[in-house]
C-alpha cells in the first residue's frame, strides 16, 4: 500500500519535474532575450526618470556651493506655478499645443479626404506635401527667422513695408509671435496629420461605406456615422502624437524668438532648457521637466477617456 | 663579471639615449603635447588659429582652436568644469565670468606663476584695468587677458556734418543727436543698439545704463535692479528704441547691430572697439571713408569712466601640472609683444600692451587707438558686475528690458519683477 501510494507520484513526479524545467527554461530563455531590451529601458529611461523626480525634491545647482543639495521638498514646484516666467511658459504651452494641434487636425483632415481617392496625381501631391515633414525643426525655424526678418526676409520685409505687419516684423511682437511660431508648427507638421488621417481611411472597410452609399446616405451623413466612429483610432493616434510633440516643442521657438519678446514664446522646455543647461540648475529644471511630463499625461488620459467615450456612442448608434 | 659589465653597457646605452631623446626636446619642450582652446567666435579666434603653427614650430605643442559662439562656449565650458572632463585645456573667459571662475575654483590661480615670470610678462607694458577687470577676482588671477576692449562711439561724420552737429561729448547730447539725426524716410536712423532678448539687450543696456548713473548692485552689492536711476535710463533706452533706431534693432544682436553700422543705415553707435577695424574694411563696409571713432559720452556730472569689456585666457584646473605649466607658456607666447602685434596687424582688434596700442605701423592702419588707450587709462570694466550671479541678473535684465522695448511693459514694473526674481539668488 505505501509501496504503491509512494510509487504513484514518484512515477508522475519525474513526467512533472520535466516539464516545470522546460516550462522555467522557457521563461529562463525569453527572460534572456529580453533582457538587453529591459535593461536598455531601465537605464535609459527608467533611471533618468526616477533621478529626474529625485532632483526635483532637491535646492541642486551645478554652479552654486560646489553643486551641494539641499532638500526643499516641493519647493520647486510651487516656484515654478508661482513664478511669472514659469506661469508664463505653461499658458503659452497649452495655447501653443492646443493651437497646433487643433489646425493640424482639421487641415489634416481636409487633406487626407482630399487625398482618399487613388491616383496618380494625389500619389504626386503627397510626395511634395511631405517635404516639410522631412526638414529638421531646428532648420524650420532658422528659414522661417531669415523669411520673417524685416530687414532682409522675402516676406517680413514686404509685409512691414506694405504696412501689414508691425515695422518691427511678426516675431518681434508681443501678440503676434506666438500665432506666427504656431503657424510655423502647423506648416510643418499638418502634413505629417493628413499621412496618418490617410492611412487610416486607407484601411477603412470598403463593403460598410458601399453600403452606406446603396442605403441612401448622403456624403456628409457618410462622413460622420460612418468615416468619422471607424476613423476614431487612428484619430486618437494622430493627436496623442501631434499633441506630445507639440507640448515639447523648443527648437524652432529657440532659434526663432529664443522666447522673446519678453516671455511671450517661452514655452515650458525653453524655460526649462534654459535652467538646466544654462545655468545648470538642475532642480528646478527638473521640476519643469516633471510638471511637462505630468501635462502630456493627463492630456493623453484624457484623450482616451474622450475618444473611448465617442467609440462607445458611435457603437450604440 | 660579464653580466655586470653588459649591465654597465646597457645603463650607459640608456643614459646616452635618454640624452639625445633631451637634447631633442630641449628646442621643442612640448613636442608631443596638444593644447585644446575653447575660443569665443570673436576676431580673434581665427588669427589665434592662423598664428598657432609659429607656436608649434617654437615649442613643438600642437594648439587645436575650437571656435564657438557665445552661448556654446558658455555651456560646453561650464559643463565641461562641472563634469570635470578635461576636454578643454585653454578657455576663453568673458569679462563677466571671473565671479564664477573664482568661487568654484574653475580654471589655475595664475598670481604664482605670474609672479614666477614677472619680467618675461613685462607686466608694467599692461594695462593694469585689463589685468585688474579681466581675471581678478576676490584676490585670485582667473584668467590672463589677451583681448581688451574699449567701449567707443560709432559715428558717421557725413551725417553729423550735414546736420551741423558735433560728436556729443555727454549722454544727453548724445540722446538729443540721435533723435534728430534720425529720418525714417530716408532710411537713416541716428542710433543703434542690441535689442534681442537675452545677453544681447541686458549687456548693451547695461552701458547706456552706466552712462546715465544707474548700477545694477547698491553700494553693498546687493542687487537694485528696478533703483528710480535705472528706471529712468531705461526710458531713454526705449524712446532711442522707439524714435531712433531701426525697426529691425529690437531683434538686433552684436554681429545685426554691426551690420547695420557698416550698411550705412545708422548715424551712431556705441560698441566695442574690436569691432571698428571692420568699418575700414571695404570688401565689408560701406563707410569706410565716413566713419569716426570717438569716447563713449558721459552723463553731466559723472566722473569720466569709459566701459571696459574683452577676454582672459583660463587654463583649466583639472588638467595635469605639466600640461598646466604647456597652457601657460602658450599664454606667456600669446601676450608677448611681438605676438600681440602680429595678432592685431591681422586685425584681431585685442588689446592689453600700451606698446602694441603706441605701435607706430599699428598706429598707420587703425586710426582710432589713441581712443583706446585713453578708454583704458580711464576704464570701468564692473558696470556689469563680475559676480558669480551675472548670467542669472543679465537672464532677467535680458528679458525685462527686451520686454519694455518691443512690449507695453512698462519699465517700473519690468525692473520690480526682475528685481524680486535677482533677490532670490543672493
Amino acid at each position: 500500500m505505501s509501496i504503491a501510494t509512494t510509487a504513484i507520484p514518484s512515477q508522475r513526479l519525474p513526467t512533472r519535474k520535466k516539464s516545470m524545467r522546460f516550462d522555467d527554461r522557457r521563461q529562463l530563455f525569453l527572460l534572456a532575450l529580453a533582457l538587453p531590451a529591459v535593461v536598455y529601458i531601465a537605464a535609459v529611461a527608467i533611471w533618468p526618470l526616477v533621478q529626474g523626480i529625485g532632483y526635483s525634491f532637491f535646492d541642486y545647482n551645478l554652479l552654486r556651493r560646489g553643486g551641494a543639495k539641499t532638500f526643499v521638498g516641493l519647493d520647486n514646484y510651487v516656484q515654478v506655478l508661482t513664478d511669472k516666467t514659469g506661469q508664463r511658459a505653461l499658458i503659452n504651452t497649452f495655447v501653443f499645443t492646443i493651437g497646433a494641434v487643433f489646425f493640424e487636425f482639421i487641415l489634416g483632415l481636409g487633406l487626407a479626404m482630399l487625398l482618399w481617392r487613388d491616383g496618380r496625381f494625389n500619389r504626386i501631391c503627397l510626395a511634395f506635401l511631405l517635404i516639410p515633414v522631412t526638414i529638421t525643426p531646428l532648420v524650420v525655424g532658422l528659414i522661417f527667422r531669415a523669411l520673417l526678418a524685416v530687414d532682409y526676409g522675402y516676406i517680413g520685409y514686404y509685409l512691414a513695408e506694405w504696412g501689414i505687419t508691425s515695422p518691427r516684423g511678426l516675431l518681434a511682437g508681443t501678440t503676434t509671435a506666438l500665432p506666427t511660431l504656431i503657424f510655423v508648427d502647423i506648416w510643418e507638421w499638418t502634413p505629417l496629420v493628413a499621412l496618418i488621417l490617410l492611412a487610416g481611411l486607407k484601411a477603412l472597410p470598403g463593403d460598410i461605406l458601399e453600403a452606406a452609399f446603396a442605403d441612401g446616405a448622403t456624403s456628409w451623413q457618410r462622413f460622420r456615422l460612418v468615416i468619422l466612429p471607424l476613423l476614431l483610432p487612428t484619430v486618437f493616434l494622430a493627436l496623442v502624437l501631434r499633441m506630445m510633440d507639440a507640448f515639447r516643442v523648443f527648437d524652432s521657438i529657440f532659434v526663432t524668438t529664443g522666447g522673446g519678446p519678453g516671455d511671450s514664446t517661452t514655452s515650458l522646455m525653453v524655460y526649462g532648457v534654459k535652467q538646466g543647461l544654462q545655468f545648470f540648475n538642475i532642480g528646478y529644471a527638473a521640476a519643469i521637466a516633471n510638471i511637462s511630463i505630468l501635462c502630456i499625461a493627463l492630456m493623453a488620459a484624457a484623450f482616451t477617456l474622450l475618444i473611448r467615450r465617442a467609440d462607445v456612442k458611435a457603437n450604440e448608434q | 663579471m660579464i653580466k655586470t659589465s653588459a649591465f654597465k653597457l646597457g645603463v650607459a646605452a640608456l643614459a646616452l639615449a635618454s640624452a639625445v631623446a633631451t637634447a631633442g626636446a630641449a628646442d621643442k619642450p612640448l613636442a608631443g603635447t596638444t593644447l585644446t582652446i575653447a575660443s569665443q567666435n570673436d576676431q580673434f579666434a581665427s588669427v589665434i588659429a592662423k598664428l598657432a603653427p609659429e607656436f608649434e614650430e617654437k615649442t613643438g605643442a600642437t594648439v587645436k582652436v575650437d571656435i564657438l559662439d557665445y552661448g556654446s562656449l558658455l555651456t560646453k565650458t561650464q559643463a565641461d568644469f562641472v563634469g570635470h572632463t578635461k576636454s578643454y585645456d585653454l578657455i576663453t573667459m568673458d569679462i563677466v565670468w571671473a565671479g564664477q571662475y573664482a568661487e568654484n575654483g574653475y580654471t589655475v590661480d595664475l598670481n604664482d606663476l605670474m609672479k614666477r615670470d614677472a619680467a618675461e610678462l613685462q607686466l608694467d607694458d599692461i594695462y593694469p584695468a585689463t589685468l585688474k577687470y579681466i581675471g581678478q577676482y576676490d584676490g585670485k588671477q582667473v584668467a590672463f587677458p589677451f583681448a581688451g576692449y574699449a567701449a567707443v562711439l560709432a559715428y558717421r561724420k557725413d551725417l553729423l556734418d550735414a546736420a551741423g552737429l558735433k560728436v556729443p561729448e555727454t549722454t544727453e547730447d548724445f540722446v538729443a543727436a540721435a533723435l534728430k539725426l534720425t529720418d525714417p524716410s530716408k532710411k537713416i536712423y541716428g542710433f543703434v543698439a542690441n535689442g534681442q532678448k537675452g545677453p544681447a539687450v541686458a549687456q548693451d543696456w547695461l552701458q547706456y545704463n552706466a552712462q546715465l548713473g544707474g548700477s545694477v548692485l547698491d553700494a553693498d552689492g546687493k542687487p537694485a535692479l528696478n533703483s528710480d536711476a535705472n528706471v529712468a535710463s531705461l526710458k531713454v533706452y526705449k524712446e532711442l528704441f522707439d524714435k531712433a533706431a531701426p525697426p529691425g534693432a529690437v531683434d538686433y544682436d552684436w554681429g545685426g547691430r554691426e551690420e547695420s553700422f557698416r550698411q550705412g543705415l545708422v548715424a551712431m553707435m556705441e560698441t566695442w572697439s574690436v569691432g571698428a577695424p571692420g568699418y575700414y574694411d571695404p570688401t565689408m563696409s560701406k563707410v569706410v571713408d565716413t566713419v569716426g571713432i570717438s569716447y563713449t559720452p558721459v552723463a553731466k556730472g559723472m566722473p569720466v569712466k569709459y566701459g571696459l569689456g574683452g577676454w582672459g585666457m583660463a587654463i583649466n584646473a583639472d588638467i595635469d601640472k605639466q600640461k598646466q605649466e604647456a597652457a601657460w607658456t602658450f599664454i606667456k607666447w600669446l601676450t608677448s609683444p611681438e605676438v600681440h602685434k602680429e595678432m592685431n596687424m591681422n586685425g584681431a582688434g585685442s588689446y592689453i600692451r600700451k606698446s602694441t596700442l603706441s605701435d607706430p605701423d599699428l598706429n598707420k592702419k587703425y586710426p582710432f587707438l589713441p581712443i583706446i588707450a585713453k578708454s583704458f587709462d580711464n576704464a570701468d570694466g564692473d558696470y556689469r558686475p563680475r559676480i558669480a550671479q551675472y548670467p542669472e541678473i543679465q537672464d532677467l535684465l535680458g528679458t525685462a528690458v527686451n520686454s519694455v522695448l518691443v512690449g507695453g511693459a512698462d519699465p517700473k514694473a519690468a525692473l520690480d519683477e526682475a528685481q524680486a526674481q535677482a533677490a532670490k539668488l543672493f
